[in-house]
């Protein structure tokens, strides 16, 4: 005579005891208040995201005077004697360069012709940058004139700053967060496809600037600067106004990493 | 059961541990959704995936791990044991839509292939501060995958259970480079008292229980039998054993279960030939031992899947003396027939 009473849980045959549910019954219950408190501790535990915007599906047509000091910009008017300098990106982790190719080899001089592109805007904190698509959708709308290039200014020497390399495409919309060790490997491999790297800076009263990084020539840096990148640094160098921007000349082997936030607890 | 590789078939309980599956999984992903959008609403579509399904795999895997020590300290959680594999495939799901996003957004579209990328965007391996915390996430989605893709019954035929066993066990290490995925990465960037309290309390949890088992059962293997006569080793009395149940014991060095039944008695190896389970803690059900774990049978006189299955155990022979019972220590062959002893 097989033992009723004693209960045995088969998983093929349907019925199952009263003690068995209810133990299961009570494991399932728990187990999604489980899930329920994980999520909320998650979900709030988040830090705040910025209010920086990518617009990836919808395309932005700007015009404005091409230049590259090093960095292929935009010099876009915003209103009477008011200029914003767009900085302009590939698609992906890409710079503008591979984009830019097909004009240059159609007109004799980019530098200082005003041009018209289609792309999608990235902003964030008063900097606008368009990330081009297409090469297609670049075209030549004045010729070259170099009194239209924006005008550097030398500000400092040998300038001391704190901040964070970060790759702008990322760091002012495409991602969240854009900056610190969630996002560094990607950052490394922006700037390793060309995309200038900048120097995000925060002062005690929360403001923060920014600095396109350059050698000391003032030409592009990208491989050299990989190993700083997303990490709490100091940089020392020269500034440069390039118009609503900074650039920060320096010799990459000064660089300091200074060892802090992302730190072990 | 071998007769077409899926002895686990569909049935009304696996349809109710699968709907309970999708529930819960829904309802963590609308609680963490839900709340992120309405306190932290500047978060980026990808962002939220990314987290939202790392979060969830890493409280599935959570459930997962705590399952098998309860199963083994209570009977009564069987039934979670017994479907368990379609939770891990969930989870599985859940770390490959996480680690699938993030490849895709930190590591592609760039100028180098995105698998390389994760092994060398961040070269700061001798770093803790900065160790390139993806590749631990990588290894262990790679794990996960390979216990996924081998779950079913097919694949425990072909790699034989002991390999299929060994390549399962390494969800712990799974588990352990997904603790330090999260330690080095996410909780270094946002740490918070109550994420690294909840990822604490989640290890000391599945750990505490894991020794809680297995000194339990450390303590099981040490009931050794004493009395030893002309090879014969006294297991126990008669009426140790319950009606319909076993009593484990261990001879020479393999764990036996001796089964009582009808008036009878019978010795057979106490490992499942599915993946296995214990079956000295299963039942005799229709005249066959039932496996607690996933209810493969046998016969208790010949240890034999009855027909059309096509498993054998090893069985021992037994000897009554003034309802005392002995056993050879020798296994005999699988599925061997042995007179039982009857009382
Ligand atoms: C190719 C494999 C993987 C990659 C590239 C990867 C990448 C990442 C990244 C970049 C983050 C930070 C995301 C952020 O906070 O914005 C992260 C966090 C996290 N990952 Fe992974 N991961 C992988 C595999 C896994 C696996 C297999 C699991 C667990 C089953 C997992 C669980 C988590 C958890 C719980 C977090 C913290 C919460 C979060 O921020 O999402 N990851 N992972
Ligand atoms: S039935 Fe799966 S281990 Fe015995």
């Amino acid at each position: 005579m097989e033992n009723k009473e004693d209960d045995f849980y088969i998983g093929y045959v349907d019925n199952i005891s009263v003690k068995t549910k209810k133990t299961v019954t009570n494991f399932v219950f728990f187990g999604i208040l489980t899930l329920i408190t994980i999520a909320v501790i998650f979900a709030f535990t988040q830090n705040t995201f910025k209010n920086s915007t990518f617009e990836l599906t919808t395309n932005t047509k700007i015009m404005g005077v091409y230049h590259e000091m090093p960095y292929p910009m935009l010099k876009v008017k915003t209103a009477e004697n008011t200029f914003k300098n767009i900085l302009l990106l590939g698609f992906g982790k890409s710079s503008a360069n591979p984009f830019l190719k097909k004009i240059r080899n159609e007109i004799s001089q980019l530098s200082g012709s005003m041009v018209s592109i289609e792309g999608n805007l990235i902003y964030y904190n008063g900097k606008t940058l368009l990330q081009i698509t297409n090469d297609e959708k670049i075209t030549l709308v004045e010729k070259a004139n170099s009194q239209k290039l924006p005008q550097t200014k030398s500000l400092v020497k040998d300038m001391e700053l704190k901040g964070e390399i970060i790759d702008p495409k990322c760091y002012f919309g495409v991602m969240k967060p854009g900056k610190g060790k969630i996002h560094r490997s990607c950052a490394v491999l922006c700037i390793s496809g060309g995309i200038p790297p900048v120097l995000a800076t925060t002062d005690e009263n929360n403001i923060s600037e920014y600095y396109l990084i350059t050698d000391l020539k003032g030409n592009p840096i990208n491989k050299k600067i990989l190993p700083y990148i997303g990490k709490p640094s100091l940089l020392t160098g020269n500034i440069v106004q390039l118009e609503d921007w900074y650039q920060l000349q320096i010799d990459v082997n000064t660089i300091k990493d200074l060892n802090r936030p992302s730190k072990i607890y | 059961m071998g007769v077409n590789y899926q002895p686990v078939l569909w049935n009304r309980n696996k349809k109710i541990y699968d709907k309970w599956i999708v529930i819960g999984m829904l309802i963590y992903l609308l609680c963490f959704i839900g709340i992120t959008i309405i306190t932290n609403n500047e978060t980026s579509v990808e962002t939220l995936i990314i987290r939202a399904f790392g979060t969830l795999a890493i409280a599935l895997l959570h459930i997962i791990l705590v399952i098998g020590p309860l199963a083994r300290l209570n009977s009564k959680f069987l039934p979670l044991l017994y479907n368990r594999r379609h939770l891990g495939v969930s989870m599985f799901l859940a770390a490959l839509v996480h680690g699938g996003f993030s490849v895709f957004q930190f590591h592609s579209l760039g100028n180098v292939n995105p698998i390389y990328a994760i092994f060398t965007s961040n070269m700061d391996y001798g770093s803790l501060a900065n160790f390139p915390f993806q590749v631990l996430g990588f290894f262990a989605l790679v794990i996960l995958f390979l216990m996924a893709a081998t779950s079913h019954d097919f694949w425990l035929k072909n790699l034989s259970p002991k390999t299929w066993k060994r390549l399962h066990m390494m969800v712990y290490l799974a588990y352990g480079l997904i603790i330090l995925h999260v330690f080095l990465g996410a909780l270094q960037q946002q740490p918070s008292i109550g994420s690294i309290a909840i990822m604490s309390l989640g290890f000391i949890t599945i750990a505490t229980l894991h020794l809680v088992t297995g000194s339990k059962e450390t303590k099981a293997d040490k009931t050794k039998t004493q009395h030893i006569e002309n090879g014969w080793e006294y297991v126990c009395d008669i009426d140790e054993v319950p009606e319909d149940r076993a009593k484990i014991f261990i001879v020479g060095k393999e764990r036996i279960a001796v089964f009582k039944y009808d008036n009878k008695l019978s010795a057979i190896s106490n490992v499942c030939k599915h993946q296995g389970g214990p079956l000295g803690e299963g039942k005799v059900v229709d005249g066959c031992v039932t496996c607690p774990w996933h209810g493969y049978q046998y016969l208790p006189h010949n240890g034999q899947s009855p027909p059309p299955f096509t498993e054998k155990i090893a069985t021992y022979r037994l000897k009554n003396d003034n309802n005392k019972i002995y056993v050879l220590p020798e296994a005999l062959a699988e599925g061997t027939e042995v007179e039982p002893i009857t009382f």
